[in-house]
């Protein structure tokens, strides 16, 4: 009788174990998760749109090319490109998807989400935002695109140099990616022989520049530059051009947006972002620009690239540590990346330094009849 | 102080403002007359913008893309009272619920127009937008003269309509005494369709205006809401009149205040205007008292 017992219970316990016995086995095929924290609605979901684009791709490429041996599912939170949001979102992929790799974009967002990636040694790649304090904002946090600094370095010998605008203002939007626009404008521009003649903050909100045009006429400047996005960008060309600011515009990567490339007022905006070749390229980034082409039916844009090396980077990483038979975790990820330091990307060969940050050539560029158009650098 | 500035920021405030006014008296309408706090009024503004934009870029003559937007904000108000406020009301009616139905179907519409019109900025390239220099450092763009005309005309007709008609009168019966009005044999559902037909249209010719000047977002009905509702308590709850005048008023402040503020103040003063009311006139500029 005692024998039936014990056997009952062992069948009992057994059938109870079973759940977590299979679950244990499975472990090696359970997919890891890649979140991303982009804004999905709200006046920035166009970026949305693109970063996710761009992510989806270099997904489906990594399963052609049966890179991983675990299948990777992107989990996305809409952000709303709102640090409060974010924070939420990045709270859920860390503490309940447990995810192995996050994508992130916009300043104010990256700043917000950085501390708990980095408490929860979670990898953040940022491909959109330019803020110049990302840069070592966590050993987990790391910038697959140029930082501000780097590209107005790249424009503001440009403008004075080769256009002769030497009188400056700036129409900024009051954010963490503003104020350092702002901040570089003034520290970089006196020394590239030129001067910031006005400065006129917006708030996020801020949908009328007609009073802001009249302000910035007030200054006489011989160039505006725009350091806003979004929506906002487009209703600040608008603006300007309705209200008479006749003078050329300029401004940085965030203007790379077919919303503004087809603004008849943005006709003429000089810009500045990576410089990077999708026709004459390597063979990965041509088959980038091919696929992402058919997918959509039009060229891919710098931060379709971005996110797609983003994407890409992690499915490189993991390769490498699965091939040792290693864990995938933050710190095997970022060991990885400071081993290797040199990854084939879209665009060629991705060098990152100590902080995580690619390093990458800048261009100046200018919308003229829809398309973009090399200028310098 | 520059004269030019003044005048500049003047002529812009008023051109906002009559927008403004026209977006803020069609939600006192709806308001006073049927108590339904209509936040979806900046959804009906969305959807007037973008089927605007929509017939302009399909090549349609402009005067079929305004009747266009037109009939879609009469339809969405009419839709909104038909089967989302009327419903609610019959069983409960709070106002919470109510509130927090209308803000649902916002957030429904603005996803909406975001998956069908693509999400970002969106406007119509119209010579009517465009400055030119009347005066030294002095622009103008013919939609100045188009905005203020259009507010003027719509004013003139609304008060015509709720002063000389049947139905007008019974609209602001409604407003005043609902029950006093049934007793009359007044049917209060049909006038509080045509409180949201009439209100939701007063959003069309804004939505209009504003995709030709500041273009629009598929988000752009929250900052609608936002400005309607201020020009409401700053003209006074349920007075067709005061949300008017402080929509202008809402405007001009938000333009003028640059003379004095940094840029970043513009917004703000919209709502310094309200707080200021709130603290120092809580009935706004053409509010009554009301006995308790």
């Amino acid at each position: 009788m005692t024998a039936i017992r014990i056997s009952r219970r062992g069948l009992l316990g057994s059938a109870l174990a079973l759940p977590f016995i299979r679950g244990a086995s499975a472990q090696g095929s359970e997919a890891y998760v890649m979140g991303t924290l982009f804004p999905l609605s709200g006046p920035n979901a166009e970026y949305g749109t693109v970063f996710t684009a761009g992510a989806q791709l270099a997904l489906q490429h990594i399963e052609q090319d049966k890179m991983l041996k675990r299948p990777i599912r992107l989990q996305a939170e809409d952000t709303q490109a709102l640090p409060q949001q974010a924070v939420v979102g990045m709270n859920k992929l860390v503490n309940v998807d447990h995810a192995n790799w996050t994508l992130v974009g916009f300043t104010a967002v990256s700043k917000a989400v950085a501390p708990i990636g980095d408490r929860a040694k979670t990898i953040m790649v940022n491909g959109g935002a330019v803020g110049p304090d990302l840069s070592g904002l966590s050993p987990y946090f790391w910038n697959v695109i140029p930082l501000a600094h780097l590209e107005t370095r790249a424009l503001l010998p440009y403008l004075v140099g080769q256009k002769g605008a030497k009188r400056i203002a700036l129409v900024y939007v009051d954010d963490p990616l503003g104020d350092a626009i702002l901040g570089i404008l003034r520290n970089e521009l006196p020394r590239a022989g030129g001067q910031l003649v006005g400065s006129f903050s917006v708030p996020r909100t801020a949908q009328q520049f007609g009073p802001v045009a009249a302000r910035v006429r007030q200054v006489r400047p011989d160039a505006v530059y725009i350091a806003s996005f979004g929506a906002q960008q487009s209703q600040i060309i608008k603006g300007l051009r309705d209200n008479g600011v006749s003078q050329l515009l300029c401004s940085y990567s965030a203007m790379n947006l077919d919303s503004v490339r087809t603004l008849p007022e943005a006709n003429g905006l000089v810009f500045t972002g990576q410089k990077m070749d999708f026709e004459g390229g390597d063979e990965l980034t041509r088959r980038f620009a091919q696929d992402f082409q058919k997918a959509h039916g039009k060229a891919p844009t710098i931060y379709n690239a971005n996110y797609y090396n983003g994407t890409r980077l992690f499915a490189l990483l993991a390769q490498e540590i699965e091939k040792a038979n290693g864990q995938v975790t933050g710190d095997s990820l970022r060991e990885t990346l400071l081993r290797i330091r040199k990854f084939p990307l879209v665009g060629g060969i991705g060098e990152f330094d100590d902080h995580g940050n690619m390093m990458a050539a800048i261009e100046v560029k200018e919308f003229r009849d829809g398309q973009a158009h090399h200028l310098a650098g | 102080m520059d004269l030019m500035l003044v005048l500049q920021l003047l002529l812009g405030g008023l051109q906002n403002g009559a927008l403004y006014a026209l977006t803020a008296a069609g939600f006192a309408l709806i308001f006073g007359a049927t108590k339904v706090f209509h936040v979806a009024h900046g959804a009906a503004f969305t959807l007037a913008g973008y089927v605007f934009i929509y017939a302009w870029n399909a090549g349609w003559h402009a005067a079929i893309g305004v009747a266009a937007a037109l009939a879609i904000a009469v339809l969405f108000g009419i839709g909104m009272e038909r089967f989302v406020y009327r419903p609610i009301q019959r069983h409960e009616g709070s106002f919470f619920t109510v509130f927090v139905a209308a803000f649902g179907v916002s957030i429904v519409v603005q996803n909406l127009v975001g998956m069908v019109a693509g999400r970002g900025f969106a406007s119509v390239d119209s010579s009517l937008s465009q400055g030119v220099e009347v005066l030294p450092e002095l622009f103008l763009a013919p939609v100045f003269w188009v905005a203020i005309g259009t507010a003027i005309l719509l004013f003139a007709a609304l008060t015509l309509f709720l002063s000389r008609t049947h139905a007008g009168v019974a609209l602001r019966a409604l407003a005043q005494n609902p029950d006093l009005l049934r007793a009359y044999g007044l049917s209060s559902s049909r006038l509080s369709i045509l409180a949201f037909a009439l209100g939701s249209a007063l959003v069309a010719p804004p939505a209009v205006l504003m995709a030709m000047t500041t273009g629009l977002n598929e988000a752009i009905g929250n900052h609608v809401m936002l400005l309607s509702m201020a020009a409401t308590m700053v003209g006074g709850i349920g007075s067709l009149r005061g949300a008017a005048v402080a929509g202008v008023l809402l405007g001009v402040a938000e333009s003028l205040v640059l003379l004095v503020l940094d840029t970043q103040w513009a917004e703000a003063a919209s709502f310094l205007v309200l707080f200021g009311f709130i603290l120092f006139r809580p009935t706004g500029l053409f509010g009554v008292v009301a006995a308790k």
